[in-house]
C-alpha cells in the first residue's frame, strides 16, 4: 500500500447549475499510489466531481491541484497530456472504429508527427505508428483483449466495451486514472476480473486510481480509502470499513433509525 | 477464402491488407489508366466529371464522413476554387501555381467557416454553412468585375507549361493524377494520428477531448483540408466547363454533393468516388431508359430528382454504408461462398444513449 504524497488535491470545490448546488465546498486529496473510491447515492455529485477534475466543468470556486499544477485554467484537452485519463459512466467509445483504433487514439497525446508527415506517411510516421502499436499491444495483453483487436466497438457486448474503455484510458499512459462506475453492467465474473485488474493497475503499472463505484463489495475489496458524498457535500472519509460504519453515510443511503 | 496472419506491426500499415484486394485495385488501375485508348471522347468526358465530383466527394467525405461535421455550403468552396482558377489563368499564372492558389484560397475560406462553426453542431452547423454558401453565391453574382456576375465568365483552356490540355484524354490524365494523389494522401492521413483524431471527434466529442484531442484544432483542420480539396476540384471544374456562373454554385449543388457522399457510403474514401460515379451515371442511364418507360413516367418532369430522392431514402433505410457498403457485402459473400450464414450481415442492435437509461 504505497501511500505517498498527495497527487491530486481538491480544495473547497463548489459548482452550481442554476439553482442546484452540485458540489459544496468539497475538499480531499488522493495520495500517489492509492486506490481511492467515491461513493454516494445518485445525484450526490460524483460524476460532476470527475468532470471538474477532467476540466469539462470549470470549477466556480476552489482549486484542483494535480502534482503541483493548478488545473483551474487548463483546457480539457490538455488534461490527458498531464497524466490524467478517465472512463465514462455510459461508455463513450468511438463506436464506428475498431478496438485497435480506439486504443491507438488513447495514445494521441504521445503523437510526434505533424499533418504533412501524416499525409505523406513518411518514415517518421511509420516508425511512430509501430512504436505506438507496440505500447498498445501491451495494454491489449494486460487486459486480455487479443480476440477483439479488429472488432468494431459498436458490435461488442457491453461488458467487453467497458474493458475496452478501461484499456483506452490506460493507453493514455496516465499517472492518475479516473474510473466512473467501472463495474456497472458487468456480471459477477467480470466484476471479479475487474477487481484484479484495478489492483494490478496500481501495483504493476503504478497508476493511482480514483473511482466512482456503487458496488460496495468491489469498493471494500480494492480501495484504500473511501469518500462518501451526498448532495454535493462530503459525509465521511476513511477506510472502507470506517465509512460503512459512519452513521451519516448510513442515513444518506437508508434513512435514519429514529424519526 | 483468405486468412490473414500478420507477423509484424509494419504489415498492418501496408496499403492493401490482402493479395486479393491488391489484385482488384491493380486491375482497376490498369483498366482506367488505359481508358484514353479504349474509351470514346464522350465517355472520357464523363470519367472526367466523375473524377472532379469524386475529388469534391473526397473533401466532403473527410468532413462529413470522417469528422461528422455536416456541410451544406460545399458548393461555395468549389466556387472559390473555380473563380480563383479562372482569374489566375486569365492573369497568365501557370497551372500548378494556380491550382495551389485555388486550393489555398478555398482553404482560407474553410478556416473562416470552420472557426465560428466550432460552437455549432448538427443541424445548426448545417445552417451556418448554408449561410456561407449563400454569401459566396451572392458575392459571385455581385462582383461583376471579377466573376462576370450573373452573365457568367468564360475560362481559358488548361495549359501546363506550354502543353495544351486540349482533349478529354489529356484532361483525364491531369484529373486522374490529382485524384489518385489525393486518395493516397487521405488514406495515409486516416491511418495516422491526425485521421484517428478526426474519427474520434465524429464518434464522441467528450471522450476525444479526454484523450487529449483539441476539438477546436482538429475541427478547423478538417474544414481547412476539406475546403482545400474542394477548391482543387473547383480549379479542375473551371477548366472542364470553361464557363462559370453563380447558378452553378447554389444550395442545390451543395445538397447534391452531400447526397453523393451519403449514397456512396459515409466513412469510406471509396464511397466518395462511387457516389460521384453514381451521380454522373444516373442521368445518363435515365436518358437511355426513358424511351422504354411508359410516357407518363418517362416524360414526367422531375423524374431525376425523384429518383435521387428515392435512392437516398433506400440508402438511409437499408444500407447506411451506401454503395461501398453494398459492394463490401457482395465481396464478402463471394469470398466466403458457400459458407455465408444468413446472419452474417445482420446489423447488431446497438443501444442508443437514451434507450440505455430506460
Amino acid at each position: 500500500m504505497g501511500a505517498g504524497a498527495a497527487l491530486l488535491t481538491l480544495e473547497g470545490i463548489s459548482i452550481r447549475f442554476g439553482g442546484v448546488t452540485a458540489l459544496r465546498e468539497v475538499s480531499f486529496s488522493v495520495r500517489a499510489g492509492e486506490i481511492f473510491a467515491l461513493i454516494g447515492p445518485n445525484g450526490a455529485g460524483k460524476t460532476t466531481l470527475f468532470n471538474v477534475v477532467s476540466g469539462i466543468y470549470p470549477s466556480q470556486a476552489g482549486s484542483v491541484v494535480f502534482d503541483g499544477q493548478d488545473l483551474g485554467r487548463v483546457p480539457p484537452h490538455r488534461i490527458a497530456a498531464l497524466g490524467i485519463a478517465r472512463t465514462f459512466q455510459n461508455i463513450e467509445l468511438f463506436d464506428h472504429a475498431t478496438v485497435l483504433q480506439n486504443l491507438l487514439i488513447g495514445g494521441h497525446t504521445r503523437r510526434r508527427t505533424g499533418l504533412w508527415q501524416d499525409l505523406l506517411f513518411l518514415r517518421s510516421t511509420r516508425e511512430a505508428e509501430c512504436r505506438l502499436r507496440a505500447e498498445v499491444e501491451q495494454v491489449i495483453d494486460f487486459l486480455e483483449l487479443q480476440h477483439y483487436r479488429d472488432a468494431l466497438v459498436g458490435n461488442l457486448p457491453y461488458g467487453v466495451r467497458k474493458i475496452v474503455e478501461l484499456a483506452r484510458a490506460l493507453c493514455v499512459g496516465p499517472r492518475l486514472l479516473l474510473l466512473d462506475e467501472p463495474s456497472s453492467g458487468l456480471n459477477a465474473e467480470e466484476t471479479d476480473d475487474l477487481a484484479f485488474w484495478i489492483e494490478d493497475i496500481r501495483s504493476d503499472l503504478g497508476i493511482t486510481v480514483l473511482m466512482v463505484e456503487h458496488d460496495m463489495a468491489l469498493v471494500s475489496r480494492v480501495s484504500d480509502r473511501v469518500l462518501a458524498l451526498d448532495q454535493g457535500r462530503v459525509l465521511a472519509l476513511g477506510t472502507p470499513a470506517e465509512v460503512q460504519r459512519d452513521p451519516s453515510v448510513i442515513e444518506a443511503y437508508i434513512g435514519s433509525a429514529d424519526r | 477464402m483468405y486468412f490473414r496472419f500478420p507477423t509484424s506491426y509494419e504489415q498492418d500499415l501496408q496499403l492493401f491488407n490482402s493479395p486479393g484486394q491488391r489484385a482488384r485495385y491493380v486491375v482497376a488501375a490498369i483498366v482506367f489508366a488505359t481508358a484514353p485508348w479504349w474509351a470514346s471522347e464522350y465517355l472520357l468526358s464523363q470519367f472526367n466529371l466523375v473524377l472532379i465530383y469524386g475529388i469534391v466527394g473526397l473533401g466532403l467525405m473527410l468532413l462529413t464522413g470522417f469528422t461528422g461535421l455536416v456541410s451544406l455550403g460545399h458548393a461555395a468552396f468549389l466556387a472559390v476554387g473555380a473563380y480563383t482558377e479562372a482569374l489566375a489563368t486569365a492573369h497568365g499564372w501557370s497551372f500548378p501555381l494556380s491550382l495551389v492558389a485555388a486550393s489555398t484560397l478555398a482553404a482560407v475560406a474553410g478556416i473562416a467557416v470552420g472557426l465560428p462553426a466550432l460552437r455549432l453542431r448538427g443541424i445548426y452547423l448545417a445552417i451556418a454553412t448554408m449561410a456561407f454558401g449563400f454569401i459566396v453565391e451572392e458575392i459571385a453574382a455581385r462582383a461583376e468585375s471579377l466573376t462576370g456576375g450573373n452573365a457568367g465568365r468564360s475560362v481559358a483552356g488548361l495549359e501546363i507549361f506550354g502543353w495544351p490540355v486540349n482533349s478529354e484524354a489529356r484532361f483525364f490524365g491531369v484529373t486522374a493524377v490529382i485524384a489518385v494523389a489525393l486518395v493516397f494522401a487521405l488514406r495515409n492521413l486516416l491511418h495516422a494520428p491526425t485521421g484517428r483524431a478526426l474519427i474520434a471527434i465524429r464518434d464522441s466529442e467528450i471522450s476525444a477531448q479526454s484523450m487529449g484531442i483539441s476539438l477546436a484544432r482538429y475541427k478547423t483542420l478538417a474544414f481547412t483540408i476539406s475546403a482545400a480539396i474542394t477548391g482543387m476540384a473547383g480549379a479542375l471544374y473551371a477548366h472542364k466547363l470553361r464557363f462559370l456562373s453563380p447558378d452553378q454554385f447554389t444550395l442545390l449543388q451543395s445538397i447534391e454533393m452531400l447526397m453523393m457522399v451519403v449514397i456512396g457510403g459515409l466513412g469510406s474514401l471509396q464511397g466518395a468516388i462511387l457516389g460521384a460515379a453514381f451521380f454522373v451515371a444516373l442521368p445518363q442511364v435515365l436518358g437511355e431508359v426513358k424511351d422504354w418507360l411508359p410516357p407518363a413516367i418517362g416524360q414526367a418532369p422531375g423524374l431525376q430528382p425523384t429518383l435521387f430522392g428515392l435512392v437516398m431514402i433506400a440508402v438511409v433505410l437499408y444500407e447506411p454504408l451506401g454503395i461501398y457498403g453494398r459492394w463490401s457485402k457482395l465481396r464478402i459473400w463471394v469470398e466466403n461462398f458457400p459458407l455465408v450464414r444468413s446472419g452474417t450481415f445482420r446489423r447488431q442492435r446497438t443501444y442508443q444513449r437514451s434507450q440505455r437509461l430506460q
